[in-house]
């Protein structure tokens, strides 16, 4: 078995077909991963690659898996550091807590 | 090695680890080539940041599910197709379409 991902034909009970809205951060990762990708700096396999290497996959949502994955990608290719990401939340976390 | 269409392959039964686009469950199955979709550079090394060149030749490849599946019950003539990238196959002299 070459990941977590790989569990196409094992037993895995009734899949749930539910619908749910997209919501905002969802497409914003999506559209970061279009961007990233117009610019040459992220492509659709290393996307999945980082994804199918993240230890809390089956925890994460479809777009939290991108996400993570991202950071990862954008961390080891020196984009970003770990650090500027952690600030950038932070702030964020405090403009969004604000009374 | 390239295949035609017809020609009875087996998937290869290797546990290389990484990305893969070969699924686990077609690991060692026989199955025929349907046919050539292309030539594409390899997603295995594109998603290491590599060029993936050159390119590998992708075939539609056809499986009968009951050779895949123990206690398969659905219809004897139910086939399953799947992209897979020419390294991951191999010739069979034998096999059934």
């Amino acid at each position: 078995m070459s990941g977590v991902h790989d569990m196409g034909g094992s037993p895995g009970g009734p899949i749930d077909r539910d619908q749910h809205e997209v919501e905002d951060w969802e497409r914003l990762a999506d559209a970061i991963n279009s961007a990233l990708g117009a610019r040459g700096l992220q492509t659709t396999d290393e996307l999945r690659r980082a994804i199918e290497s993240l230890e809390n996959y089956r925890d994460l949502s479809y777009y939290e898996r991108w996400t993570a994955a991202t950071e990862r990608l954008l961390v080891e290719k020196n984009i970003l550091t770990r650090e500027e990401i952690d600030e950038r939340a932070a702030e964020i976390e405090r403009r969004w807590s604000r009374p | 090695m390239t295949y035609e269409p017809g020609d009875h392959v087996r998937v290869l039964p290797s546990e290389k680890p990484g990305h893969v686009r070969t699924p686990d469950y077609l690991k060692g199955k026989s199955g025929w080539v349907e046919s050539l979709i292309g030539a594409f550079s390899n997603p295995e090394e594109l998603a290491y940041g590599l060029s993936g060149l050159p390119e590998r030749h992708l075939y539609k490849v056809g499986f009968r599910q009951a050779d895949l599946w123990n206690d398969y019950e659905g219809p004897a003539e139910d086939r399953l197709y799947v992209d897979i990238y020419e390294h991951w196959l191999e010739p069979e002299e034998r096999g059934t379409k």
